[in-house]
């Protein structure tokens, strides 16, 4: 068993290198193979094309925001460029030093534009980019009166020649080698980032921002990063482009630019690196070969877009990508039995043996309190000056009539809302009106009611996402491979594979690598719960765990919470409709009614409590 | 600031008037948004055929820049077939861009929306060139009714004309939606689709008949303006997509009376704003509003907040 991983890691490792070499080969050889000149500044401009739609792969395809104004980034990099290293100013400071400037402003108006525009979601966002966008191109149109700044529609040109360390850039040919370079960082660094801790947490953002938030991913921080990597990749193809074509207009940085850049992105696939290289370079190429349909390049551009849309959103290239790992689908196993998600009791032995503590019991001090919380929506009280508090290692049980305000109380202890009046305590400390993610990192945890996973990322990953908040590595150390990197990555990979592996073989093995929505429903209750566990929390707040589960599945779930609290130790709040499963795994069971509490107690003591009666099945007729 | 004061009343008729045009736009997009929850970038481009369609009939209908038919008729022969085009375009947009869309992410649905415009735009661009496209007005409207003066603010006809057209046609639409059958069906399509279905409401054809509708006064929003600054170019759509955009966000998207209020006070604003700056910078203004208004009201000067469900 340890063999045959072992060989295969050795294996893809080969194949890398043989690829690499290629790849490495191919960008030597490749500008002495160009014809002429013209077709070595297409070569250029694929790279810095490809540099372009990575950067936008970022924002569109990771994190899924309509940035329209990424082109204005690309831009602010030229005209940067422009005005540090020409007679436009007279300033004349060295390539070395104007490159990183440009782009760390650039990052800086990136980060702007997302800080003011963060609480936007999907067409506001594009809107209100695009009115950025458009504002740009004005300034850079009309900037020219009073006082020359931008050149209005002629632009600048004649810019410094670029000067690295004694080594002059000025043919063609040392540009496309330059430019290639900055590309290949930017390739590596999208491949890099997309393994990462912070790529998982783009992609969950992308899939469902609340749930992302609500298993400790700092979205807004998140999507700022997001916003500002983007035009930092953006700036710095800017001031290579402006450097490039000796010149900048206002046209270079207009709609259709961007247009452009998006159908690069699309027709590779929104967040997939191989796909969006080879729609950059297919895009960069292929009109040349149309030239004499030069007319109807924009035209084709539209039909790409909608076309793409309506048949192949993923892209042409879908799920096929260099470096993703060849599909496994055992259906069978080595006997040759088939196996089928529906497999029932799985054997106890399959179980790894994962922290096999003491059996834990319940303790005496609270480890959550709600006192006195009170949630209005406009006229509605949906939580009615609730206050109880959860012991450690208990499992206690919310039930009550749909609408009671069972739903709003998770909500407001996972922070979606603040109370209108009152606190909440988790150990001691108040943690009242703390964002989700805050909440997250402190130790509590959820699933949804309505299944809120992240359809689009693998099983793994979803999983892998929950340990956001318990892992630190930033961008600079994603990017170099730091030894804190990798060994974060490795304990995520493991504690992942752990905690999936508590279900049997219903989350692992092949399961792995599957995309969470190709899941069954019971299956998906299971991920979710697997998600919130991964967070390590100690407080775990389960919202109908078996709905929608057959009664073999149900039963199966109720031991499983029976286990998370005997055997692993957890806090348990659950909201429950099914009684027979309140029944066997409460401790304490709390009443809601219109928002407040009705009855408190053991089981038996609520059940038999007349207002409880009443509230399930009405008042008894006098 | 004397000389502001003479020239308020001469730019609040301007702005009403370009507020008016601003308003049927953004109905054009309110009311997409309130059926489909989508932003239809395409319809700057529906109003720029709009006015192309308006140029093309005075174009037919003239010889050496004469009309040779009755003004009157010319003229709502331009509005009506302008309508009638743009709202059989927006039909086919939704049919052919927009429905096969109708259950995937939001984002592939604006991208969708955002492809149909750039074909539009340069569809109109290969078939008509850049060059811009001249409304010979003069001609149209005889000379003693072509500009009234009242104090010292200057009414041309055209902009009586646009005025009471854009008014006319938002009292019509509010008719619609308010005391007709198919206003019915289309507010509650609005409030919940799926709801509106099991009522027996045929929720398909209710989002073409939307599309029908807001294209359809996009397009006379083309001709009017078209009208009113005599020319129209295969760019224009961009800038007035966004300024109905504005518009429709100023009055709380999806409200097709705040889009009308939001038209007009776009139009205002704007048109007191070219007072104090140069003319260059009009629109710049108008962005910033809307960035300020997204930013800081998303759902509209007058609209209520809608907490999002969880």
């Amino acid at each position: 068993m340890m063999g045959s991983s072992f060989i295969k890691t050795r294996h893809l490792k080969t194949r890398h290198i043989a690829l690499f070499t290629a790849i490495g080969t191919a960008l030597v050889v490749a500008p002495l193979l160009m014809p002429d000149n013209y077709w070595l500044r297409i070569y250029g401009m694929t790279g810095l094309y490809v540099m372009l739609a990575l950067g936008l792969n970022v924002v569109a395809g990771f994190t899924g925001l309509l940035d329209l104004a990424y082109v204005a980034f690309f831009g602010i990099g030229a005209y940067l460029f422009a005005f540090l290293s020409s007679n436009h100013f007279g300033i004349h400071l060295p390539f070395l030093l104007v490159l990183p400037i440009s782009a760390l402003i650039t990052m800086g108006c990136g980060f702007a534009l997302g800080a003011s525009s963060i609480r936007l979601r999907g067409d506001y966002l594009a809107i209100v980019t695009l009115a950025f966008s458009q504002i740009f191109k004005l300034l850079l149109l009309n900037l020219n009166q009073p006082i020359n700044i931008t050149g209005g529609v002629n632009g600048i040109y004649n810019f410094d020649p670029i000067d690295i360390f004694g080594l002059k850039i000025m043919s063609p040919q040392a540009y496309s080698y330059l430019i290639w370079c900055f590309a290949m960082l930017v390739i590596v660094g999208s491949f890099r980032f997309k393994r990462s801790r912070i790529g998982r947490g783009w992609e969950a953002i992308r899939e469902d921002e609340l749930a992302a938030e609500v298993i400790g991913v700092h979205t807004t921080w998140m999507k700022l990063m997001a916003f500002a990597g983007g035009a930092f990749v953006a700036g710095a193809s800017g001031t290579l482009f402006a450097s490039f074509q000796d010149s900048v207009f206002p046209n270079n940085f207009d709609f259709a630019q961007l247009v452009v850049i998006y159908c690069m992105v699309i027709l590779g696939g929104l967040g997939n690196i191989t796909g969006v290289v080879m729609g950059a370079i297919l895009l960069s190429i292929l009109p040349e070969f149309l030239r004499e349909y030069g007319a109807y390049r924009m035209i084709s551009y539209g039909l790409i877009l909608i076309l793409l849309m309506a048949f192949r959103p993923q892209g042409i290239l879908g799920e096929v990508g260099f470096f993703t790992k060849p599909k496994k689908r055992p259906e069978k196993d080595e006997t040759g039995i088939l196996r089928a998600s529906t497999d029932l009791y799985y054997p106890e032995a399959d179980l790894p043996t994962w922290t096999e503590g003491p059996r834990y019991t319940r303790g005496d001090h609270p480890v959550l309190e709600v006192k006195n919380v009170t949630m209005n929506f406009g006229g509605l009280r949906a939580v009615n000056d609730l206050s109880f508090s959860l012991h450690e290692r208990e499992i206690l049980s919310i039930i009550g009539p749909n609408g009671s305000g069972k739903t709003t109380l998770f909500n407001l202890i996972s922070g979606i809302y603040a109370p209108s009046t009152g606190h909440i305590f988790f150990k001691g400390k108040e943690i009242t009106g703390f964002k989700p993610h805050r909440i997250a990192k402190a130790g509590i945890a959820r699933t949804f009611q309505n299944l809120r996973l992240f359809n689009n990322m693998s099983v793994l990953d979803n999983v892998k996402v929950g340990q956001f908040c318990r892992t630190k590595s930033g961008p600079l150390s994603i990017h170099l491979g730091s030894a804190l990197h990798k060994k974060e990555e490795r304990e995520t990979e493991r504690v992942a594979k752990e905690i999936l592996g508590l279900f049997g073989t219903r989350l692992a093995g092949y399961r792995y690598d599957q995309k969470a929505m190709f899941l069954s429903f019971a299956n998906r209750r299971r991920l979710e719960i697997a998600r919130a566990m991964s967070t390590h929390a100690e407080v775990l707040m389960l919202d109908e765990p078996s709905a929608g589960m057959n009664p073999q599945e149900t039963i199966e779930m109720t031991d499983f919470i029976k286990k998370l609290r005997d055997r692993y130790g957890y806090t348990i709040l659950v909201i429950e409709h099914k009684l027979g499963v309140v029944k066997t795994i409460s401790n304490r069971v709390i009443v809601l009614d219109y928002g407040s509490k009705i009855a408190e107690g053991s089981y038996d003591q609520v059940a038999n409590h007349k207002p409880v009666i009443e509230a399930y099945l009405g008042r008894e007729r006098n | 600031m004397e000389i502001y004061l003479q020239q308020l009343p001469q730019q609040l008729v301007n702005g009403l008037t370009i507020g008016g045009v601003y308003a049927l736009i953004a109905i054009g997009y309110t009311m997409v948004y309130g059926i489909l929850s989508m932003l239809n970038f395409a319809h700057g481009e529906i109003y720029m055929i709009g006015g192309f369609t308006g140029w093309w009939v005075l174009h037919l209908l003239s010889r050496q820049n004469v009309p040779i038919v009755n003004a009157a008729l010319l003229i709502s022969l331009m509005l009506i077939l302008s309508m009638v085009v743009t709202g059989i375009l927006g039909m086919g947009i939704e049919r052919f861009a927009y429905r096969p869309l109708r259950k995937s992410p939001r984002m592939n649905l604006l991208l969708s929306a955002l492809g149909v415009s750039i074909l539009l735009q340069n569809l109109v661009l290969n078939y008509q060139g850049a060059k811009v496209r001249f409304f010979h007005v003069t001609s149209l409207i005889p000379e003693s009714i072509r500009v009234f003066q009242v104090g010292n603010v200057v009414f041309s006809f055209t902009r009586i004309l646009v005025l009471m057209v854009a008014f006319m046609l938002m009292v019509l639409l509010t008719v619609l939606v308010k005391r007709t059958k198919i206003g019915k069906a289309m507010r509650a399509t609005a409030q919940d689709p799926e709801a509106a279905m099991f009522m027996g409401i045929d929720v398909d054809r209710i989002v073409v008949f939307v599309f029908l509708i807001g294209s359809a006064l996009g397009g006379a929003a083309g001709t009017l303006v078209g009208l009113l600054f005599t020319q129209v170019d295969y760019y224009v759509g961009f800038q007035a997509g966004l300024k109905g955009f504005t518009a429709a966000v100023l009055g709380g998207i999806g409200n097709i009376f705040g889009a009308m209020m939001g038209g007009i006070l776009l139009g205002l604003v704007e048109s007191l704003a070219t007072t104090f700056f140069p003319a260059t910078y009009k629109d710049v203004v108008a962005f910033i509003i809307l960035i300020i208004v997204l930013i800081f009201r998303p759902w509209g000067l007058m609209g209520e907040k809608i907490p999002e469900k969880v």
